[in-house]
Order: C-alpha cells, then sequence, then structure tokens
C-alpha cells in the first residue's frame, strides 16, 4: 500500500502542478475573482459521490428554533440549502462580508433620521421549486425570528421595526434601534426562509427533521439521523450547478474514530476539533492535504466568575495569570500546528480590527508577581503551601465539559502550573448542557474552560461583558454575562463597540475596552482554537476554511477525481 | 405450557415497572431537563416546557403520567432533538438487532466449534491453544479488543503485507448511501461483532467444552461406542446434541451482557444502535429515551429467556415446564 | 454486574455443593489440589507481585507520574522512558504502575464488599426464606434483566466517579451474584443432620448461620469472591471508557484507555500498555479463581 500510495500522490502532485498552471494562465484575463472563483471550473471532474465525516449531528434544522444552535448544523445544511443575504469571504488577512448571489448588488443603508437597509433581489434568485425568491421571504423570516416560540436568539432582529414587501424584488427593513451588525441578518445562522411554503404552517414541525426546499446549491435529500446526512444538487439553483452527484456527511461523533475514518480513507474530508491525537498525527505526517487556521471565530480561555470566592478579588485574578505559563500550554496543544504563542485579547482573530492583540501580553509566568499580589490581598500559605485567607485555602474548582480530551489536558497542565504556585486547582467536569445552562448562567462555578465560537464578523461583546447583561431578574436571567463582569468603565466602550456606525469609532473603542479588561482581568484568554480540515488528494476543487461560513460552503465548485 | 408462559410474562411485569419507576426517579433528580433551554433567549420557553413535562408536581405524578401516555403507545418526544422516541427506537433496534443477531450467530457457532473440538482432543497441543486463547478472551476488555482489532485490521495489517485496500471497514454498518446484504456490510460488519462476542466466545466454548466432556463420559455415550457406532456419528449425534442443552440456558443469561456489550461497540465503530442512544441519552439526561430503551432491552431479556426455556424443554424431553 | 460476571466465570454460579463440610484434615488436601493446579499457582504468584509492585510504586518506581515535560510530549518507549510518554510528556510507565493503584484497589474492595455482603444476605435469605427471600430474589431479578453497565453507568452519573462511589457502586450491584449463589448453597445445607443437630441442642440462629452454614458454603464464596476481583476491574475499566467511571486527576487503567482511544495508528504504545495490565490482571485471577474451584470441588471438571 505504502508503495502504491506513493505513486498516487507523484500523480496527484503532478496533476496538482498542471492545475496551477491552468490556473495561473487563465489568472490575467479574469483577475478579479478572487480565492474562491478560481478558474478550475473546467479541470474539475463531473459526478462522483462524495463522503465526508462530521463530528457532530444538529438536533434538528429548523434553524430559527432554539434546538438547532449547533455549528455542524450550519456547516453541513444551512448554508447550502438557505439563501442569505451576506457571504463572508477572504479579504487579505482577514474576512469580510460581500452581497451573495442573491442580491443585486451591495444593499443600500440609509442612517438619518432611522436606519433603514434596501435589499435588491436578484431576478435570477429562485427556490427549488422554481417560485422567485421574494421580499414576502424576507418579511416572513424577519416576523418569525420575532413573533415565534421557542427562538434561538432574536438579537438584531428585535431591532427592526417594519419589513416592506411591496415590491417583490426590493426588501426595504427599516430598524427602530441601530444595529451595527445588520450584516448579519438575513443569514448568520438562520438563512431566509420561503414564505410561500411555510406561510400559515407549522414552521417548527416542517423544518425540524428535514425539509425538502432550498434556495443554495444543493438540496437536503436525506437525514438518516446517527449515521448520514445527504445533499444532492438543487438543479434550480441560479448559481454555479454543483458538478458532483451527491455529497453524504456521515456522522462519526468521536473525533477518534472521525480521525481514524480519515486516515483509513473511509471518508474525504474532515473539521475535527483540534484534538491532541489529531495535532499528533498531523505533525508525523498523515495522507492527504490539511490546512489549520488560527484565523477563526473562536476564542478559548480561562473564563473566571468575578463574582465568587476567590476571583471575585482583582489581586486572586492576577495573581492566577502570574502563576501560568501560558505560552507552554499552548504549545503543548497546539505546537504541532506551529502555534506556539498565547492569545492576548478576549476577542476572537476575526474580530482583529477591533482588538488589542497585546493586551493581555504581559501576563506570563512570575511567580514573585504572584507572591506580592497574593501578599499584598493578606494572603499566607498554610503548611501545604496553599495560600490561605481568614481560614480559607486559594482552592479552585476548574470545570469544563467532560468528554474533551484536550480541555482535560489542559486543566492537567493548569493544575500542575497553578498547584506550584500555591493555588489548589480540584476539576469536576460536566456534560455540556449542565455546564451551559446552568452552571455559567447561575454563577455556579470559579473558573471555567470554553470556547466563545463567534458566527457573524461583527463583535456582540457588550452581551458578553457589560454589567447590565449579568444574568438577573431584569434580563430574566438570560443575560450572557457569565463573568459577572462589572467593570463602569467598561460598559460605555462595548455598547459603542456594538451599536456605532462609524467603524472608526468603533475601532477605537474596542482597543481601549481590551485595554480595560486586560486591566481588570476579567478572565484570562488562551488561544484562538485552531480550525483543521484534512482533505484527501481526492478532492478537486478550491477547498479552503472559512471561520464564518466553515469549509462545506462552496461544495458546488469541488470534484471528486 | 401456555401457561407457563403467561405467568412468566405476568411476573416480569412489576419487576419492569419497578426499573422503570427508579430510572425515573433517579434521572428526574440527576438532571433538569430545562437546563438546555437557558441560553435560550425567549424567558417563556423554560415555563413551558416545565408545564408540559410537569415538573411542578411531584415525581410519581410525572411518572403515572408517563407511564399511562407509554402504554397508550405515545412514547414522548427526544428533549434533545424533539424527535418521537417511537422513531428513534425503530431505527436504533434495527442496527442493534443486527448486530446481535449476528453476534448470536457467530458465537454459538465459534463457541460450539471450539467447545467440541477441544473436548474431543482434550490434552493435545490444539486444545491448550484453543484453551489458552478463550481464557484470554474471557480476560480482554471489549472495548480494547475493539481498538486493538482497529489497529490492527485497519492499519498494521495493510501495511505488514503491503495491501492496497484494507480488508475491514469500522465506520458504520454500510459505506455512505449503500445498504443491503452484500460484501459492503459484511466488511462492516466483522469488526464490530468480534468486538461484541469475544468475551462470550471465550466463555461459552469453556462451557461447551466441560459440557462435552461430560458427555462422553457418561453411560449411555459408552454404550453407543460399546455398540460398535462409529466415533464420529457418536460425538455428533449424540454428545453435541446433549452438550448443546445446557450451553442454551447459558446463552439466554447472556442475553443482556450482550446488550451490555453494545454501549462499547457502538461507541468505537459508530453505529447508530441501542447502545449509543442509550450513552446519548444518559449524557443530556433525555428521560423518554432512557426509559424507552430500558423497556425495550427489558422485553428483549425476557422474551428471550422464554425462549431459551421453550427450546430447553424441546431439546430435553425430560424437562417439563410448569 | 451479573451480566459481565456470566462473562468471565461462567460455570462459577452452577457449583454444586462441596460433599459434606471440610473437616480440619481436608485444608492439606485442599493446599495439595490448589498447588497440583500449575497456572492457579503461577497467577497468584503474578498477581500477587503486582500487588506488590503497584502498591509500592513509590519505593521503586524512578519517575513522578504527575511531572510534565509538556514540551516534550509524546515519546515513544525508549531505556529512558520504558513505555514513552504521553502527550503531557509524563512517564508512561509510571503512570501505569500508579494507575494500577486505583484499578487494583477498586477491584480488592469490591470484592471483599460484595462478598462480606452477599454472603450475609443470601444466607439469611436461605436460611429464614419466606419475605426476606422473596425480596431477594425480586432484587436480583431486576438486576438480571437491565445489563448491569447501563445500570452502573446511570448511578455513576448521579453519584458522580470518586473510587469511594465507584466501589461502593460496583459492590451494591455485585452482591446479589454471591448472595443467589449463598443462597442456593444454604438451602441445600440447612436441610442436613449436623443442623438439625445444632437446632436440636438449642444453637440461635446466628450461630447457626455462621458457625454451621457459612463455613459450608466457603468454597463458591472464595470462588465467587476471587472472580468479583476480575469482574471489578474490568467493570470499571469498560464504564472509565465510556467517560463515566474514575475522574481525573484520579486515574485508573481503564481511565488511561479512555486518552488513547485515538491511537489508533500513530503513538499506539499508549493503546497497549494500560490494556495489557488489564488483560494480565484479569487472566492470572481467573487462574486462581479455576485453581480453588478444583481445590474446593475436585469433582468439577476443568
Amino acid at each position: 500500500m505504502v508503495r502504491s500510495r506513493r505513486l498516487l500522490s507523484l500523480l496527484a502532485l503532478l496533476l496538482g502542478f498542471t492545475l496551477i498552471a491552468a490556473s495561473c494562465g487563465s489568472d490575467d484575463d479574469s483577475g478579479s475573482e478572487g480565492e474562491n472563483g478560481t478558474d478550475e471550473e473546467t479541470e474539475v471532474p463531473e459526478g462522483g459521490d462524495l463522503v465526508l465525516g462530521a463530528e457532530q449531528e444538529p438536533d434538528c434544522v429548523d434553524w430559527i428554533s432554539s434546538c438547532a444552535g449547533a455549528s455542524w448544523g450550519y456547516w453541513t445544511i444551512n448554508v447550502n440549502t438557505m439563501p442569505r443575504a451576506y457571504d463572508v469571504v477572504a479579504d487579505g488577512d482577514g474576512w469580510a462580508y460581500t452581497p451573495s448571489i442573491l442580491l443585486d448588488g451591495e444593499p443600500e443603508l440609509e442612517t438619518d433620521p432611522q436606519q433603514v437597509v434596501t435589499y435588491r433581489i436578484s431576478e435570477d434568485a429562485v427556490w427549488s421549486d422554481g417560485e422567485p425568491i421574494t421580499s414576502s421571504d424576507f418579511k416572513y423570516t424577519w416576523e418569525q425570528i420575532t413573533t415565534g416560540e421557542d427562538i434561538y436568539d432574536p438579537t438584531g432582529y428585535v431591532n427592526i421595526e417594519s419589513v416592506d414587501d411591496s415590491d417583490p424584488a426590493v426588501a426595504v427593513v427599516t430598524f427602530s434601534e441601530v444595529y451595527a451588525g445588520w450584516k448579519g441578518l438575513f443569514g448568520g445562522g438562520y438563512g431566509i426562509y420561503p414564505s410561500h411554503i411555510l406561510e400559515g404552517e407549522d414552521r417548527n414541525a416542517a423544518m425540524a427533521n428535514g425539509y425538502d426546499f432550498s434556495g443554495g446549491p444543493w438540496i437536503l435529500e436525506a437525514w438518516n439521523k446517527g449515521s448520514e446526512i445527504v445533499l444532492v444538487p438543487n438543479e434550480n439553483y441560479w448559481g454555479e450547478q454543483p458538478k458532483l452527484d451527491s455529497v453524504t456527511f456521515q456522522i462519526i461523533t468521536d473525533t477518534s474514530a472521525e480521525f481514524s475514518a480519515f486516515s483509513s480513507g473511509s471518508v474525504e474530508a474532515i473539521y475535527p476539533q483540534p484534538q491532541l491525537d489529531v495535532v499528533d498525527a498531523i505533525n508525523e505526517g498523515i495522507d492527504g492535504n490539511s490546512s489549520f487556521s488560527a484565523e477563526t471565530g473562536n476564542i478559548e480561555a480561562l473564563w473566571m466568575n468575578n463574582d465568587a470566592f476567590p476571583f471575585d478579588s482583582l489581586a486572586v485574578r492576577q495573581a492566577f495569570a502570574y502563576s501560568l505559563d501560558r505560552d507552554a500550554i499552548v504549545e503543548a496543544l497546539f505546537g504541532g500546528l506551529g502555534i506556539t504563542e498565547a492569545w492576548n485579547t478576549l476577542n476572537p482573530p476575526i474580530q482583529e480590527a477591533f482588538t488589542d492583540q497585546e493586551a493581555f501580553a504581559d501576563y506570563t509566568l512570575d511567580l514573585e508577581q504572584v507572591d506580592t499580589l497574593m501578599t499584598g490581598d493578606g494572603w499566607e500559605k498554610n503548611g501545604d503551601g496553599i495560600w490561605e485567607k481568614d481560614g480559607e485555602t486559594a482552592t479552585i474548582e476548574f470545570i469544563t465539559t467532560s468528554g474533551n480530551a484536550r480541555r482535560e489536558r489542559t486543566q492537567e497542565i493548569v493544575i500542575e502550573q497553578a498547584g506550584e504556585a500555591g493555588f489548589e486547582v480540584t476539576t469536576n467536569n460536566q456534560e455540556a448542557g449542565t455546564f451551559f445552562g446552568q452552571l455559567l448562567p447561575d454563577g455556579d462555578y470559579q473558573l471555567g474552560l470554553y470556547a466563545q465560537v463567534l458566527t457573524t464578523l461583527d463583535p456582540s461583546t457588550c452581551n458578553l461583558f457589560c454589567s447590565q447583561n449579568i444574568p438577573s431578574e431584569d434580563n430574566d436571567f438570560s443575560g450572557q454575562n457569565w463573568q459577572r463582569v462589572n467593570v463602569p468603565e467598561l460598559d460605555p466602550l462595548l455598547t459603542t463597540l456594538d451599536n456605532s456606525l462609524d467603524e472608526a469609532e468603533r475601532a477605537t473603542a474596542g482597543k481601549d475596552a481590551d485595554g480595560v479588561m486586560a486591566e481588570n482581568l476579567i478572565s484570562l484568554p488562551l488561544d484562538p482554537l485552531p480550525n483543521i480540515l484534512l482533505w484527501s488528494d481526492n478532492i478537486v476543487g478550491p477547498v479552503a476554511d472559512n471561520p464564518i461560513l466553515g469549509p462545506f460552503s462552496n461544495m458546488n465548485e469541488w470534484g471528486l477525481a | 405450557m401456555f401457561f407457563y408462559v403467561l405467568r412468566r410474562l405476568l411476573i416480569s411485569i412489576p419487576v419492569v415497572l419497578i426499573a422503570s419507576f427508579l430510572l425515573f426517579w433517579f434521572v428526574r433528580e440527576t438532571f433538569d431537563p430545562t437546563a438546555r433551554l437557558r441560553t435560550s433567549r425567549d424567558p417563556t420557553v423554560i415555563q413551558r416546557e416545565t408545564e408540559r413535562l410537569g415538573l411542578d408536581k411531584p415525581i410519581p405524578v410525572q411518572y403515572g403520567k408517563w407511564l399511562k401516555e407509554f402504554v397508550k403507545g405515545d412514547w414522548g418526544t427526544s428533549n434533545r432533538t424533539r424527535e418521537p422516541v417511537t422513531d428513534m427506537v425503530r431505527r436504533a433496534l434495527w442496527n442493534t438487532v443486527q448486530l446481535i443477531f449476528w453476534g448470536i450467530v457467530v458465537s454459538a457457532f465459534l463457541a460450539v466449534a471450539v467447545g467440541v473440538f477441544s473436548a474431543v482432543r482434550q490434552y493435545t497441543i490444539p486444545d491448550y491453544v484453543l484453551t489458552g486463547l478463550s481464557y484470554i478472551a474471557i480476560a480482554m476488555p471489549p472495548f480494547w479488543f475493539g481498538l486493538l482489532a482497529i489497529n490492527l485490521a485497519a492499519f498494521k495489517i495493510p501495511e505488514w503485507f503491503d495491501l492496497d485496500e484494507r480488508p475491514v471497514d469500522f465506520v458504520g454498518l454500510h459505506s455512505a448511501r449503500k445498504s443491503g446484504f452484500n460484501k459492503d456490510y459484511l466488511r462492516h460488519l466483522v469488526l464490530p461483532v468480534m468486538t461484541l462476542s469475544v468475551q462470550i466466545i471465550g466463555s461459552w466454548s469453556r462451557f461447551q467444552r466441560a459440557a462435552m466432556l461430560d458427555v462422553l463420559s457418561a453411560d449411555y455415550i459408552r454404550t453407543a461406542r460399546a455398540k460398535g457406532v462409529p466415533r464420529g456419528k457418536v460425538i455428533f449425534k449424540h454428545g453435541v446434541r446433549n452438550a448443546l442443552i445446557p450451553l442454551i440456558t447459558v446463552m439466554a443469561v447472556d442475553i443482556g451482557l450482550l446488550f451490555g456489550g453494545l454501549l462499547v461497540t457502538e461507541q468505537i465503530f459508530s453505529i447508530a444502535g441501542m447502545g449509543k442512544m442509550f450513552v446519548d441519552a444518559l449524557l443530556q439526561g433525555d428521560i423518554a429515551v432512557l426509559e424507552a430503551w430500558m423497556i425495550v432491552v427489558a422485553i428483549f431479556v425476557i422474551v428471550f429467556n422464554l425462549l431459551a426455556d421453550l427450546i430447553y424443554s424441546v431439546l430435553d424431553p425430560r424437562i417439563r415446564l410448569s | 454486574m451479573t451480566a459481565v460476571a456470566a462473562g468471565s466465570g461462567t460455570g462459577a454460579a452452577d457449583l454444586p455443593a462441596p460433599p459434606e463440610a471440610p473437616p480440619r484434615s481436608q485444608w492439606q488436601l485442599f493446599r495439595r489440589r490448589f498447588l497440583h493446579h500449575k497456572l492457579a499457582v503461577f497467577g497468584l504468584i503474578v498477581i500477587v507481585i503486582l500487588y506488590v509492585l503497584v502498591f509500592g510504586a513509590s519505593f521503586w518506581v524512578p519517575n513522578d507520574p504527575l511531572e510534565q515535560d509538556v514540551l516534550l510530549g509524546t515519546q515513544p518507549p525508549s531505556g529512558e522512558h520504558w513505555f514513552g510518554t504521553d502527550q503531557l510528556g509524563r512517564d508512561y510507565f509510571a503512570r501505569v504502575i500508579y494507575a494500577g493503584q486505583i484499578s487494583l484497589k477498586i477491584g480488592l474492595a469490591v470484592a471483599i464488599i460484595s462478598t462480606v455482603v452477599g454472603a450475609l444476605a443470601g444466607a439469611i435469605a436461605g436460611f429464614f426464606g419466606g419475605l426476606v427471600d422473596q425480596i431477594l430474589m425480586r432484587v436480583t431479578d431486576l438486576f438480571l434483566i437491565v445489563p448491569a453497565i447501563a445500570i452502573l453507568a446511570i448511578a455513576l452519573k448521579k453519584f458522580g466517579g470518586t473510587d469511594i462511589v465507584i466501589i461502593l457502586v460496583l459492590a451494591g450491584l455485585g452482591w446479589m451474584s454471591i448472595a443467589r449463589v449463598v443462597r442456593g448453597q444454604v438451602l441445600s445445607v440447612k436441610e442436613k443432620e449436623f443442623v438439625e443437630a445444632a437446632r436440636a441442642i438449642g444453637a440461635s440462629n446466628g450461630r447457626i448461620i455462621f458457625r454451621h452454614i457459612l463455613p459450608n458454603c466457603i468454597g463458591p464464596i472464595v470462588v465467587n469472591a476471587t472472580l468479583a476481583i476480575a469482574i471489578a476491574i474490568v467493570t470499571e475499566s469498560t464504564l472509565s471508557f465510556l467517560g463515566f467511571g474514575v475522574q481525573k486527576p484520579d486515574t485508573s487503567w481503564g481511565n488511561m484507555l479512555y486518552d488513547a482511544k485515538g491511537n489508533v495508528r500513530f503513538d499506539e504504545h499508549l493503546l497497549y500498555f494500560p490494556g495489557l495490565f488489564i488483560l494480565i490482571t484479569v487472566l492470572c485471577v481467573n487462574f486462581v479463581g479455576d485453581g480453588l474451584r478444583d481445590a474446593f470441588d475436585p469433582q468439577s471438571r476443568r
């Protein structure tokens, strides 16, 4: 096998060179197509059934409902079947919104006296049944998200006052309150819904277990729960027709098993969590291609409960930060991917424009600082070498989602390092449901390890760190400030960051906010949780990760060798 | 016979009811079914769910309500996927039944073959080797066996023998978009079925060997041999048949073990069957699914035990069921 | 646990009663028969050595199982690290040996607790019969119907995965199979003449149970106790593999395999060693169990 594989990869390499040569040759006359539109169309073979691995399966595919919050449902089915107003494309080093194929050019934005966005819908845009996509679909979408029951998250849509659908080709959206992240609306995790099919129906019942309409390149043909999701081309798609006959996502929920399946050739591509054995194996060399990107919408941090002993003391939070060698932790976890330095802001990489990337850089391993800060705060080391104050020890319960090997490993390193500095760290890991649904909202934790995953390019940082969003009776306990951050000078900065329509003003506010967060050490950033995409040489076409849309949003351009 | 079966079934009912109540109580005490709704921005969701499940009422009342609906055929919906539990069970059960079926067939065949062979060739080198292997099979944690099997069959063997294609698959029961009984199915079946049955093959073959030795030393075998019946005929006509009888009871008892083994097997080989459904449901505190799982498994075990009794009485006419 | 018991100890429960109470002189007979069983002797020696080495680890294992070298990462076995290192650069040999402390402790503790409880419960149920007996039989029925591993997973989910809880939960299920065996023994022994005789001279029930009945059941009790060690170790490792068992930072062999389940293609040493230790331990315990069975009951066939 080894020998024949080599021969194959040599062939593939040669083929690859020809492809590059071809695309270079034709690049001159096509010019501005950008990364997604390389002129390989003539080279990409027609037909074939592609099998990919999916690590999770959505609980349901009624995207608006609270059961559909899972990223995997979005990456596999949503982006391929639901029309959206904006795409996210690579823009220099970063990522930017660009109007999707649904729209006729950039929508018009008015800000005075009210925020009004006018979307012009392409006349080619049709649903899979041939009916045109209209402004009524925009209106229906907004109505469902704001008035429906059991909605995942109506943020942004609640700012909308009305959607005018008098002209089917033009949707005029009027906001009652300014919403800076408007480009994430009518898309994001939701998409746009076909009013002519769903109007008057029970949307949840019609969609939850699968739906057969589509406004994207693919149609959901079958969803055999627990085993596979099958997509077939949407013949009526007005953009580029898929070349493959079908794409099947095989559901393999165990990262290790998924990885084994890829390395044995059972599936052609996987998008696994960056578990240690995966990173190790990439490092040791596996067949096929891999790309890993730290340019993600993720931010993994040691999230501290600013309201619970002992992290209710700034000195203790800082001392704890100085007890860790974060660079070593990150190198141990992701060194195999070339990521060797800790992340130093609580914003994810894709929000670089609003971020002070070095805000937390001063928090490096410094045991003297630990001693100074702790003794200054009235702590003394007891007989076991653990800090103690008024009879209470600096014991920290460190919680993460159980079953995640990488996070458990991270915990083991933190326990060891913080232990050296006199903090007693214990663990009590919980299921994701309990962790995110109970412990974090209730503030029933001291230190947590998890990643915030952003699904839009626009910051909504105030949701996370403004004092009015601490879960309380005022916000029906639905506030997302689980760290109980209460820093008065932070609130106005984050409000500006979230709500201003002036990009420069937002950037300054964001950078200042980062400084304030670091100064108050509201939590300790660790890493941007790199996205890893692995695919075999059999896949031909522009395979690339997209931090928002995921890696499967351009499968209509893929082929199978 | 009919009354025997009826009585056995009637005795089982209270046992299953008690077990299902304990499970209900346990899960309700451990999990808050509204926890996962907390991230929703809609505060009425939790209240509605609380009312729907009657969470404000005492647990026996909740259980009574659930039981009433369950008996009527409404098995509830999963609080994770909102899917009717009956659909989930039907889907999972089909995969599991395949595994169990092949597991029993393979185990019984191998165990009887090994057991009889070992007994007939008692104290020869093949007997020692097979006995040693069955000791190892019994002592081996099945999940470790499964991982080793993947390691060897999917990676090491193709590497050592320079194979172009790995001989077996280890994800699911079919390749994507394939179904039916074909080579693809068999390639997928080998490793999970071996993992599921390795311990059982070990213990059944030891049992079968002992039973066979008992039979071979029995008077009627010696009589038959003395009458001049050929050795092979004696072994198969009288020996194997009589030695199978005790194995049948052991097999029935071990059906529960097979269901337990499914938990790890389906996990390792990504098979969407009852074992995986149970583990997923337990992690989420998905009470309707857990209850349905337990009752279906209990019915399976009870039916298999009854079946074993019946077969037993057919094979051994001296036994009367009463 | 009954379900798993059937796997590793089929036949143990089907023991015929020892014909008579073994008189003192039979001890020598028993010992001779046991020593005659070479595999059992070999198994016993290995087990004893294993327990001594594992629990005396701090006296002889050169490396600290907790000492990390995160930048070193996973290394294959070498002269310096006999079993290589794990992903945090910890010495894998030291980790396997120290993890044995948890696994072996659980095995032994579960066997002791479930044997004591099971023998008492079985003796009482068999001796007095009636309601007590009915309750015992129905409770054990309950656990024959639902797979033990599932019950254990649910229980551990509820009570958390500390070693004490795991021991109690495993023992909570394990005592039943022993109780059933002992009950069967008691039923056949209690009609024997020497029990009648004891009763006739006015011995109390407690005295009859402890002095006359239990000693006559010693064979099956000891055999099942031995097998209970093996069952407990395998069950614990299976639960840990499913994520319901011992929680970190405590580490058992099952726990290590849970961490190594991705190592089917690369760094397989992480997968091989902990499993090998479980295999050897269980194998040897089963050998000893077989030897004991033959020694107590020479008629039973191997």
